[in-house]
Parts: structure tokens; sequence; C-alpha cells
């Protein structure tokens, strides 16, 4: 899921001061899985910020809403008549939440109150890491099921570098498995090393962010 | 909302959220109870198990006005639920780190340990988070949003 | 081994002459008169000079420029190349002004992370973006294609064809260790005609990886030059053999700098120790030695293991 990370208070405070009226809002989907934008974040961040907005000052009123997912228009739409009652919007959604409210209520500033930052898997609980990078050219089974792109500090294609900690860690973060040495490792077991032999060419990275804003066209699905 | 801090005027409204599984059963909880210190205004509540405490629910109860919480948990090898007060531990952590960066004071809010505990050793604990929390002064939250 | 380029390098190489090289660190800062030095005291040690690409993702004179300045002091520089901070245009593009500067030599290398920062002790810049549009195999492709078939990655063509002798990193004890040998060969194949390793003080585990090289014919088909880095204080052993991937030190070594009167001394003297061991690997061709921010160590090292004067070669 795509997952965000909490902005700290004081960051917030500052985008919200000067606002009286602001309505905070939750998304139940891949923010609430990784514990930070969902319903049980926004019961945290509203008392939160109205005691810190307090401290600061300048005391504010929070109204909430936490929504099935912010992605969606038919969703967004549901804030509509709660709009004209407040001055701002603060968002703990994905980027792609903030923004699908940024665009449907121009009126007001919208607020992101996370940061979004990986697509991941929760590999146990309070541990999220990444696993895709949306390079647009995935080979996953050439790498025996593991992400070079999304896991390799340095996104080798033909790996490892001779950066692999002595406990098989990558250099760059001492608690991060050098994905590398698990591809060899699968490899190895499978009895398929031979196919690491193989030189991956450079990688055409334009089907990705690195060709240009995305925009993908369905013509099947067009009304 | 200028709140004299520093004077002997304040009195704390310190909260006591108890699980049930700490207290002695001999303690009546049905007795009234009350600080004859004078130190502290003192209210008790008691929980089926820490666990039940959230995060939410204790920034609520800041948001209320309440300048300090004292939550009593069960030795953590102790819990009849297993891991009620390891979760209550964590989730007090995270009540302190938020109150760190909303400014108001990670020590308002701390956890001790206890069992077969009477209305005096409740007392104690109460006591010295109200010490604690003198020094911080009262929540800015109070006389209401 | 066919002579392509003609650098120095790759004629002693392929005179079968065990070769020098050392490193060049270059400034941090605009001021060419810091290389200009390090030439004049390291002039005529070795047969070519490793001129390091933002080592540690910390920001220096570039590679290119350090690689011109000690052209122009008449000696014959390894331009390094990480993957790290510039994408396959702008790589092609520096190897191509390379050349015409007169720069035949590269090292490619994917290079160290920008959270590197010199181990910490600077700031560095670890916000910077993560380019690594290539890693260092396929920069060995590309340069090979730009020399051997005059093309670009992507098949636009270059005219005339460039002209490098390619050089490759090995860490041969770093973890995966069976899977080294089998990237060494993937190197090869790649394009690589001679390797630098990383820094050597265990022998015993060095010549075991290296005799497996050898037995399957690697070692003929590339030029391998253990990288040595000469020692300065017990405290940098310990500080490697615990912190750099692929670096392993014996505890004895670092006993012996620890228990030195004259740790500069016994430092030189290890570093020939080493020089000296490692030429006795068969498939060891020559030798990498470096002394990081001191430079000044090493015409004694290799003055003292009996590398001077280097061969005279008929042109050049």
């Amino acid at each position: 899921m795509i997952v965000a990370e909490q902005k700290p208070i004081l960051e917030l405070v500052n985008k919200l001061r000067g606002h009286k009226n602001v309505l905070l809002i939750g998304c139940a989907t891949c923010v609430a899985e990784c514990a930070v934008g969902g319903e049980r974040e926004v019961e945290i961040l509203a008392p939160a910020l109205r005691m810190a907005m307090q401290v600061d000052g300048n005391p504010i009123q929070i109204r909430t809403k936490t929504l099935e997912r912010q992605c969606e228009w038919e969703f967004v739409e549901e804030i509509s008549d709660i709009i004209p009652q407040v001055d701002a919007v603060l968002s703990i959604a994905c980027g792609i939440g903030v923004q699908a409210v940024a665009e449907r209520f121009s009126e007001i500033p919208v607020y992101p109150g996370v940061n979004t930052t990986a697509l991941a898997i929760r590999e146990e609980p309070g541990l999220w890491t990444v696993r895709c990078a949306a390079c647009g050219d995935c080979i996953l089974d050439e790498t025996g099921g593991f992400c070079p792109v999304a896991r390799c500090a340095k996104s080798l294609m033909n790996g490892p570098c001779g950066g692999t900690r002595k406990d098989g860690k990558c250099e760059v973060d001492e608690n991060v498995d050098c994905v590398w040495r698990l591809i060899v490792e699968k490899a190895q077991s499978r009895g398929t090393l031979e196919t690491l032999m193989k030189i991956r060419k450079t990688k055409d990275w334009s089907n990705s962010r690195h060709g240009g804003p995305k925009r993908i066209v369905r013509e099947d699905l067009q009304t | 909302m200028d709140q004299d801090t520093r004077t002997g005027s304040f009195k704390p409204e310190i909260v006591v959220l108890c699980c049930q599984h700490c207290i002695s059963p001999k303690f009546d909880l049905k007795s009234n109870i009350t600080d004859a210190s004078g130190l502290m205004k003192l209210r008790l509540e008691v929980m089926p198990c820490s666990s039940k405490v959230e995060t939410a629910h204790l920034l609520k109860i800041f948001e209320q006005g309440v300048d300090g919480i004292e939550v009593v948990v069960c030795p953590v090898n102790q819990c009849r639920f297993l891991v009620g007060s390891a979760r209550a531990k964590k989730r007090i952590e995270y009540a302190r780190s938020l109150l760190d960066q909303i400014g108001m004071g990670a020590d308002r809010i701390g956890m001790d340990q206890g069992k077969g505990l009477k209305f005096p050793q409740l007392l104690e604990l109460a006591s010295k988070r109200a010490k604690t929390v003198l020094s911080l002064g009262p929540n800015p939250m109070k006389g209401g949003k | 081994m066919s002579v392509k380029v003609e650098t120095r390098l790759e004629q002693v190489l392929a005179n079968g002459q065990f070769a020098v090289t050392v490193e060049v660190g270059p400034p941090r800062g605009p001021d060419p008169e810091m290389i200009q030095k390090k030439a004049a005291y390291l002039h005529g040690i070795a047969d070519a000079y490793n001129v390091t690409d933002n080592q540690t993702a910390v920001v220096r004179m570039s590679s290119i420029a350090g690689s011109k300045i000690l052209l122009d002091q008449g000696i014959e520089p390894v331009m390094q190349v990480v993957c790290r901070d510039r994408n396959r245009i702008a790589i092609q593009s520096d190897l191509l002004g390379a050349n015409a500067l007169g720069i035949r030599n590269c090292l490619c290398l994917s290079g160290d992370h920008q959270s590197a920062s010199a181990g910490g002790k600077l700031n560095g810049h670890p916000g910077a973006k993560n380019v690594y549009d290539i890693d260092s195999i396929q920069l060995l492709s590309i340069v090979k294609g730009l020399r051997d078939d005059a093309v670009q990655d992507g098949g636009d063509s270059i005219s005339p064809a460039a002209s490098f002798f390619i050089g490759a990193a090995w860490t041969p004890l770093a973890v995966p260790e069976d899977f080294r040998i089998m990237r060494l060969a993937k190197k090869i194949k790649a394009g690589a005609d001679f390797i630098q390793t990383q820094a050597v003080y265990d022998i015993a585990r060095f010549a075991e990886v290296v005799k497996k090289a050898h037995e399957q014919g690697l070692t003929e088909q590339v030029a391998i030059l253990p990288g040595i880095i000469v020692p300065r204080s017990a405290g940098m052993l310990k500080y490697m053999n615990a912190n750099v991937p692929g670096i392993e030190v014996p505890d004895k070594m670092i006993s012996r700098m620890k228990s030195a009167s004259d740790p500069r001394a016994e430092g030189i003297k290890v570093a020939v120790e080493l020089v000296n061991a490692v030429r006795e690997i068969p498939g060891v061709r020559g030798v990498h030695l470096q002394a990081i921010e001191a430079e000044e160590l090493l015409p004694e090292v290799i003055e003292t293991a009996g590398l001077l004067p280097r061969p005279k070669l008929e042109e050049n």
C-alpha cells in the first residue's frame, strides 16, 4: 500500500496558524493501514492539534471526518456540505487524496498533514518496508521476487555492489537486507545462479515518473 | 485564561486510570475517595485491563483540562491478558511524545506498575504525578474551548 | 591480451610487467595547485594515477578535471567514474570529453551512496537526489561500446570511436562471497580490462579467492591489481575491519600497529610486506596503492618494495 509518515505537530501548527475553523479529514484505506491517517489517527490528531494551537496562542476549532478513500471523487463529495463552514482543510491522506480534495474544493487551502513516502508492505506490527518503486518495467521474476529498484539503495540491475555488510545488510542502512544478497541466495537455493550471469542492460525508465507526468488511458473503460 | 501557575493556588486535577487487577480485592471501589491533603483534585477511573487505554482517549482527557494522568498497570509479566500492560506502556509513551510536541510537557502523563494496591498507595502514586505537574503548570486547555 | 588503447598502464600489463597504480584524491576546492604539488612528488612512482570521483559522496574537484591536471604534469591518469551522480547521458558525454582531453584510462564504479558524507565527518549532501541511472556493469558495457563499436547506449553512433583502457572494482571478500567470483566474470564479460580491488590485509583469504578466479581462467582475461591502503594506526585498521564491507584485517596486524613505537614507519613496513605478498599470488599482475590524505607516503612504500624505477617503454 501507499505509506506515509506523520508530520511533526509543530509543522502542522505553523501551517494552521491564522485559521480558525479547520476540517481534518482522514482516509480509511492505505494511510489507515499504516496507522497514520485513518479514523483512529484522526481521533488522536484532532485533540492534539487543538491543544497545540491553544499552547501556540491561536485556538482553533477542528471538525473531523474520515472518508473511505480520498482518491475517489464520490467519497470526496461527502464533505461538500462541511466545506462552506471551514476556512481550511487538513488532510492526512496520501498526496493523491490531498490533491483530489484540493482540486474539488479549490476555494479553500488544503494542507497535507503527512508525508507520503513509499509503496510498502507491513512486515510485522509497527514495521513497514518498501517493496515497489513504480518503475513501470517489472522484472520481479528475474530476481526471485525481490525488487532491486525499490530495495537496493543504488537500484542496481547487476548487483550486489561491494557494500554488502558481513551480516548481509546494506551498507547504507544496517537494518536493511542487501537485496542482491537475497536475490543471490534465492537463485542459489533454486539452482538458477547462472541466470544472474546475464548482463542486465540499461533500464528503460521512461515508463515511470522519469518519462514525464504519468497519464494512463484505457479506452475500453472510457464512457 | 491566565492561570496562576507557581503559587499555592494551583491544585492540579489528576485522573488515575487504574487496571482493576492492580487493586487489592479488599479495597472497596465504591468507598469515598478523597484526597485530604488538599494537594490535588483526584478522580479515579477503573479499567478492565490497562490495554483499554487508547492514545486518543488520553489526549481527549487532557483536552478537557485535566492537568495530569497517572496510569496504573499490572507488572508486564503479570497481565492476565498477557500483553495488555505492554500495550498500555507503548501507548502512554506515544502520548508522552505527542504532549512533548504539543508543548504541554511529556511528564503530564506517566505509568506505574502495581499489584494488590489499596487506596493509600494509589493516593501516593497520584500525589507523585501531581507534584510533577505542579512544575508544569495548569493545562492551557482549562476554562473550556 | 592484445593492446587496444596504448596507455602506459595497458602497455606495462601487456608486457607482463608488474604494474603499479596509485590513488590521488582531488581537493575540496577549485585550486589546481594541490594536485600539481602531488603530481610533483609522485612523479615516476607509478604507471597510472587514479583520480577519485566525489569519493564518499563528498564534493571535490571533478575527476575529469583532476585527471587533466595530472596529464598536464606528464602523469597518466585513471579517471574514476561513479554512477551515483550522473545519468547515462552525462556519463557518456564526460567520457567523450575525457578522451578529447587525452584521458584514456577509466575505472567504472557504482559509487558510495550519497548518505555516506565522508562517514559522517562532513555535512555532505545526504538530501541529494539519487541518480544511479545505470550500474557499474552497465557502465563497463557502455564504455566498451563506445570504444569497440563506436556506438552509444541506445544505438546512436559516435565518430571516431572512443579510446579507453577500462577498469572495474572488485570486492572479493564481501558477502555473498561465492557470488563475487561470478560477478568478476560478469565484469570481464561486460568489458573490464583491469581490476583494482578493495583493500587487502588478509593475504591468505585474498589468495584463496584469487586462486579460484585463476583456476577459472579469469586472471588471463583481466589484470588484477589488489588494492593496498597504507595503514596509519591500529584505530584505522580496526575501523575499516568493522565498518568497511570487504575489508578484513587479521588481529595480528592490528596488534602489530598498536604496539608499534613508530606507527608511520610500521605502516609503511606493513604496506611493503603486503605488496611483496600479493606479488607471489598467481594471477596478480600489479598493485594499486592508496594512502588516504597521505599520498606523500607512497614514494617510500613503492621504493622500499623494490618497484622503482618504473619500466621504460618504447614509445610514450
